[in-house]
């Protein structure tokens, strides 16, 4: 293949990786957004909470960080539910927009600065034994590790929207995000169903923090970059569907990514927001988001 | 009439803080500190209690705001443009206000026309970190990463921050309680509640939207000016923190929003929180803030004017 495809191949895996990681963010938040109406600012320390454990089951027990995800996702699922019912419970069946988001800026600075204590302000990383192990097709690189991530990524997606299409607690968790008022009277617990988004959400936040751990480093303070960039996959891509969010989060990274080649590394941020807000600017609701719902 | 007794307590609160100096050595006294902080917040968070608070429209550009007064009060003293003293001068710091509230206008006009709640907030969010790139990479402007250093040296006494962070402290409070009096504020707060119906009955909409985003702006962009001539250092990572757009919000719902008490008791609390907490706590004082945080939103969701104004 010629010089000039293989880079923009290599652009474009690498592009859809970075915004992978943004898409798991932004389906998550999209799950808890949906539902509850909160603004989840503390998604992405979550991710990088369970970076760290994951992190930490690596060096200390040993463990393979596919194997940790097995692990995290129930304990993910335990945290959910933990989290909803001690803190959310009320401000989200109030609608309480503005005071769940403070509850969220209070659990981030609590995790952030948890996280300082525990595993030092370092950049961290998962360096397994076949992290380095390429796999070639033709000219593009890619290693086996982001291979798996891409893989698990999707997985997950593919999961989360059988869960929200074909199961019964899927579909009332749609519903609820049409109008909860409604499917309230259509004899559904809201109590029940934000609990499993919120917990469904923080399952994604995990499988998020492993493919983080194990393809790029990271540190405490990372969390609040990736969560903007959820948030803003969210709003890029529509909050209708659990894929509008994903799709938004894969756009988000490729502009990143494509940016940062050809522009330079300093203008990539820029650019990725400017392109958000242009697309904003001419479809208010995102991109696959439909008019006249009031987000 | 209860409420205005409450906002007029809370301003003469303000103006007795004026006898603090002659009590304590405001040049040595962490107290004194921890009251300058707080004026500093108030300003901040009046402006975005006028912005977002009053029209409903929650706006997450406050960090644009501050750093564009604190760069505009920096770059006319550095480049000499005024020809005039700088240090606290006050054309200077009006001028950081209005270029931060023309900033907010140009900005505030395509945003605020097709954009609403959420997307309006995050639409803000990318604004400022565009704006945040270009101060970054026009380095023979602005100076780049790093900022520039304001030649300040000789000014070393905490006296006259005081003072002035207090004036403005007051006068913001005092712009607040004008307009929410006023016909504009009645329209922003028709506003806030139902927009339709407002625009039904003959007002524009966009137009006191956009007056209010100014207003605010205006306000956020003196206290950057403000915290510009306390760090002396202007630089992205100073002055555009994403904390100083968590503190305004921070403040006027710990306070109460859309009251004009509420920023002001808000920012005594929360500048109790960012100074004394770090002092007893060590480097880990956000861990406690954090818990803190979520301890006074469960126990206290309408903030802590709400609570009094109940006891009353």
């Amino acid at each position: 293949m010629p010089k000039t495809e293989i880079v923009l191949f290599q652009l474009l895996i690498d592009g859809t990786l970075y915004g992978m990681m943004y898409g798991l963010a932004a389906i998550g938040l999209s799950l808890i957004f949906g539902t509850m109406k909160i603004v989840f600012v503390a998604q992405g320390t979550i991710m990088v909470f369970f970076a760290y454990l994951c992190y930490w089951l690596f060096n200390l027990a040993g463990l393979d960080p596919y194997v940790c995800l097995a692990l995290l996702i129930p304990l993910s699922f335990g945290m959910g539910v933990g989290l909803y019912l001690g803190v959310f419970k009320e401000s989200a069946l109030q609608y309480d927009r503005i005071g769940s988001l403070l509850l969220a800026v209070g659990i981030m600075f609590f995790m952030e600065n948890f996280m300082l204590v525990m595993w030092t302000p370092n950049p961290r990383s998962v360096v397994t034994k076949y992290a380095f192990h390429v796999l070639e097709v033709s000219g593009i690189k890619l290693t086996l590790v982001r291979a798996v991530s891409l893989l698990i990524g999707f997985l997950s997606i593919v999961a989360i929207n059988f869960f929200l299409r074909k199961t019964i607690t899927g579909i009332a968790v749609r519903a609820a995000s049409e109008d909860m008022e409604t499917t309230a009277l259509m004899g559904i617990k809201p109590h029940k169903v934000n609990l499993t988004s919120f917990a469904v959400g923080i399952s994604a936040a995990a499988v998020a923090g492993v493919n983080l751990a194990v393809t790029y480093s990271f540190d405490p303070m990372y969390g609040l970059d990736l969560s903007i960039k959820g948030l803003i996959a969210l709003t890029l891509g529509g909050m209708e569907t659990a894929y509008g969010a994903f799709f938004g989060g894969i756009l988000l990274g490729l502009i990143e990514t494509v940016s940062a080649y050809f522009i330079g590394l300093g203008w990539a941020q820029g650019v990725c927001f400017g392109v958000y807000l242009l697309v904003l600017l001419i479809r208010p609701h995102g991109i696959f988001g439909k008019k006249g719902r009031i987000a | 009439m209860k409420a205005f007794g409450l906002t007029k307590f809370v301003l003469l609160c303000l103006g007795l803080l004026t006898i603090v100096p002659l009590v304590v050595n405001v040049d040595d006294s962490f107290f004194a500190y921890y009251l300058y902080v707080s004026f500093c917040y108030i300003t901040l968070s009046q402006g975005w209690n006028i912005g977002s608070a009053y029209t409903g429209q929650v706006s997450m550009a406050s960090h644009l705001f501050f750093a564009i007064g604190a760069y505009t009060t920096g770059l006319l003293w550095v480049y000499d443009v005024t020809k005039s003293w700088y240090y606290f001068d006050p054309l200077v710091m009006i001028l950081s206000g209005t270029v931060a509230a023309v900033a907010a206008m140009l900005l505030g006009i395509p945003l605020l026309y097709r954009l609403k709640g959420d997307f309006f907030a995050f639409g803000t969010l990318a604004a400022a970190e565009i704006i945040k790139t270009i101060i970054r990479r026009w380095a023979s402007f602005t100076g780049g990463a790093r900022g520039f250093r304001l030649p300040g040296e000789g000014f070393a006494s905490m006296l006259p921050h005081y003072l002035v962070a207090l004036l403005t402290a007051f006068i913001s409070t005092l712009i607040a309680l004008i307009i929410l009096k006023s016909r504009v504020g009645l329209i922003l707060r028709a506003l806030s509640e139902d927009e339709l119906s407002a625009s039904v009955r003959g007002i524009n909409t966009l137009l006191f939207k956009v007056i209010a985003f100014g207003i605010g702006a205006f306000l956020i962009g003196i206290g950057g000016s403000l915290f510009a001539y306390y760090i002396f250092v202007i630089s992205p990572m100073t002055v555009m923190n994403l904390n100083w757009m968590f503190i305004p919000i921070l403040v006027c719902i710990l306070g109460g929003k859309g009251t004009v008490e509420g920023p002001v008791v808000g920012s005594f609390v929360v500048g109790a929180i960012y100074t004394y907490i770090e002092i007893f706590v060590g480097p880990i004082h956000p861990m406690v803030s954090g818990a803190l945080l979520i301890l006074i939103m469960k126990t206290m969701p309408e903030g802590l004017i709400g609570v009094i104004t109940k006891k009353m």
